[in-house]
């Protein structure tokens, strides 16, 4: 037999197997359906679990990745209830300790911040957006940039100028769509002149960053008389890890604290930044690809078993014409193709019908959780989903070999006189 | 010149059944030769080992002591792959239950036995199906379920898939015995249509009557072959 001829006879041969196990899931559709079930259970569990976790993956980094690869705050407070849970309202940032930080050789461009705090008002429209006093390297550590206008720079600080910047969201609160450059606003018992806009930023870790008004900090630390800080942002200057390490060593030397096994509770600071953000997230989704798993592995166990039990009942069931086949021809292997393949093709239908399943049921789960959080997006683990619906064709794979082996090793004689 | 072998040679042929170590004999030391184009009838009362016998002729079982040979071919060492290339190729089988397929039609069971013939393109299948069907007169039914077939029309079907392969021999057990004797008269004129045509028909039968149809009658009774006559209808 030449080559092209063998190859057309195992194309034949396969195309045959595969119309025969078709046949095989399709003479008892509705026994299939419920066999496939738990696969298509688990397989849109796993599928809609992926797309949950791919979504919130995506909140998390709009938070964080407007803040900059090494951008880092620093917060005063203690860290109770663990890295999410910053308790704020603390005086231990100091205008030394941001001294002593800004003359770190592996920190740059240290920019403190203070709150000024009371009713802002636009003639007779009146809200309480955020206020910082802050200096002009706030804007290159958050990346803030310009709308219109400019930005409050070196010398409104120097001298002391009540001049303002607002964010997009308290432009619409106090000015609607009319231009509020050179409009004077009152925050508490102060005016500032509206001097710029800045570009919408949308929101850092969790909260709203465009409900904000910028102020020069000379101005804000004079209105207060505060002697501490709100917090200070920085950047590394090259090795993330290290500016870290220097910024907690001179921090915890300064305030006192011993603290050789760099329990962070311990501290009366908090340092956050995009790259620990990414750390966790990297930890969170280690643990929910981990659970994700977990519930794949158990769902397409139960499944498989499901399979199992279901396709022994089928070659029981089908002894007589296993038998028949035999007679006409077939080897011991056509049958166990057959009915493995079987399997597989419950399994993989299964996985199919699951994956559709699974995406339905995370769009609506997307169009529902979008009412309680803006930022909550559609997505989907490309990965997950394929990685889902092989290991199903597997489990069938795995789960069909003892019933297909058992056909295949039926006695033509003693199947066809099977009753 | 060379030497013609019989189609089927037996020679000293036994078989026993081993159930839990004990042995049931039920043939015993048979010699038989059948050579190609005869239509013979295997008869014996239930029980006898004929259709024990058939099956191992038609290599659905395989026997305990003894030769077998097709075609002068040794089998008793044919692993699966070999039995089933000579199930797939060279003899095939009507049985007393039918044994169609469920819920698939007529040409579907007739086309059955092409499956296992890989290099047959399935134009040529359906051809090959079709002429098979209309040898059985049941062209008009192809389409038909197996379920909406009467018996005698079930057993047409067998007859169409057992010759759609063009075997050497075709193995017949009991083939009227579920049929009213209108349809059992239908099937075996079947049969000898078949013979006329040149094919080998082995038919394994208890009634008289059906056995007349053969040409040659090999009676079986208790594992050993007890006769093996002309028919009065090959003597006529």
């Amino acid at each position: 037999m030449d080559t092209s001829k063998e190859i057309r006879t195992v194309n034949m041969l396969a195309r045959d197997t595969f119309s025969t196990a078709l046949g095989g899931v399709i003479a008892n559709t509705s026994r299939s359906l419920l066999t496939m079930l738990g696969i298509i259970i688990g397989v849109a569990s796993v599928v809609l679990m992926s797309s949950v976790g791919a979504s919130m993956k995506l909140v998390i980094l709009s938070q964080v990745s407007s803040l900059g690869s090494k951008s880092m705050v620093v917060f005063p407070g203690t860290q109770e209830g663990g890295p999410a849970a910053v308790q704020t309202g603390h005086d231990s940032l100091t205008f030394e300790d941001l001294a002593a930080l800004e003359k770190l050789s592996t920190i740059q461009d240290a920019a403190p911040v203070i709150f000024l705090t009371g009713q802002t008002s636009y003639g007779r429209e009146e809200a309480t957006p955020q206020v910082f006093g802050i200096v002009p390297q706030f804007f290159l550590n958050q990346n803030i940039a310009i709308q219109d206008g400019r930005l409050i720079d070196d010398n409104d600080n120097q001298g002391a100028r009540a001049v303002a910047v607002l964010a997009p969201d308290a432009v619409q609160k106090f000015f609607g769509n009319t231009d509020p450059l050179g409009e004077r606003i009152k925050i508490g018992d102060n005016h500032f002149t509206v001097i710029g806009t800045t570009k919408a930023l949308g929101s850092q870790f969790f909260q709203n960053a465009d409900d904000r008004i910028y102020v020069p900090f000379s101005v804000a630390r004079t209105i207060t008389g505060q002697k501490y800080l709100n917090y200070i942002t920085l950047k590394a200057v090259d090795d993330f890890d290290r500016s870290f390490d220097d910024i907690k060593f001179l921090l915890r030397t300064r305030h006192g604290i011993n603290n050789p096994t760099d329990d962070e509770k311990k501290d009366d600071f908090v340092v956050h930044s995009s790259a620990q953000a990414n750390q966790i997230l990297g930890s969170v989704s280690l643990g929910l690809s981990l659970f994700i798993t977990t519930i794949a592995a158990i769902s397409l166990i139960v499944g498989g078993i499901g399979i199992m039990n279901i396709m022994l009942v089928t070659v029981t069931e089908r002894t007589r014409e296993i038998g028949l086949r035999k007679a006409v021809g077939a080897r011991s292997r056509d049958i166990l193709f057959q009915f493995l393949l079987e399997a597989v093709m419950l399994t993989g239908l299964g996985g199919m019908i699951g994956m559709v399943l699974g995406i339905g049921a995370a769009g609506i789960l997307s169009l529902l959780v979008r009412y309680f959080l803006a930022t909550y997006t559609f997505a989907i683990s490309i990965p997950s989903v394929v990685v889902a619906i092989l290991m199903a064709a597997f489990t069938g794979l795995i789960f069909g070999i003892s019933p297909a082996r058992k056909a295949s090793l039926l006695h033509p004689i003693e199947a066809l006189r099977y009753e | 010149m060379e030497k013609t072998h019989p189609l089927i040679e037996v020679r000293h042929l036994s078989k026993s059944y081993f159930n839990d170590g004990i042995e049931t004999p039920v043939l015993h030391d048979i010699d038989l030769v059948i050579r190609k184009g005869e239509f013979i009838a295997i008869m014996g009362p239930s029980g006898s080992g004929k259709s024990t016998l058939m099956h191992i002729l038609g290599f659905l079982d395989v026997h305990t002591t003894g030769d077998y040979l097709f075609q002068g071919e040794r089998t008793i060492r044919m692993d699966d792959d070999a039995l089933a290339k000579i199930r797939a190729t060279r003899v095939s089988f009507v049985f007393q239950a039918f044994n169609l397929l469920p819920r698939t039609t007529v040409l579907q069971n007739v086309m059955l036995p092409l499956l296992y013939h890989p290099t047959i393109p399935v134009a040529e299948r359906i051809e090959r199906s079709l002429q098979a069907i209309a040898s059985v007169d049941l062209l008009d039914r192809k389409d038909f379920l197996s379920s909406q077939l009467s018996g005698g029309q079930k057993q047409r079907v067998a007859i169409a898939r057992a010759l759609v392969t063009d075997p050497d021999v075709i193995f017949a057990d009991e083939p009227t015995g579920n049929l009213d004797s209108a349809s059992g008269i239908a099937v075996m004129n079947a049969l000898q249509k078949l013979h006329a045509s040149g094919h080998t028909i082995i038919l394994v039968t208890h009634d008289r009557t059906t056995a007349e149809h053969a040409d040659r009658i090999i009676l079986v009774r208790d594992g050993h072959i007890e006769g093996d006559t002309h028919s009065e209808h090959a003597r006529t």
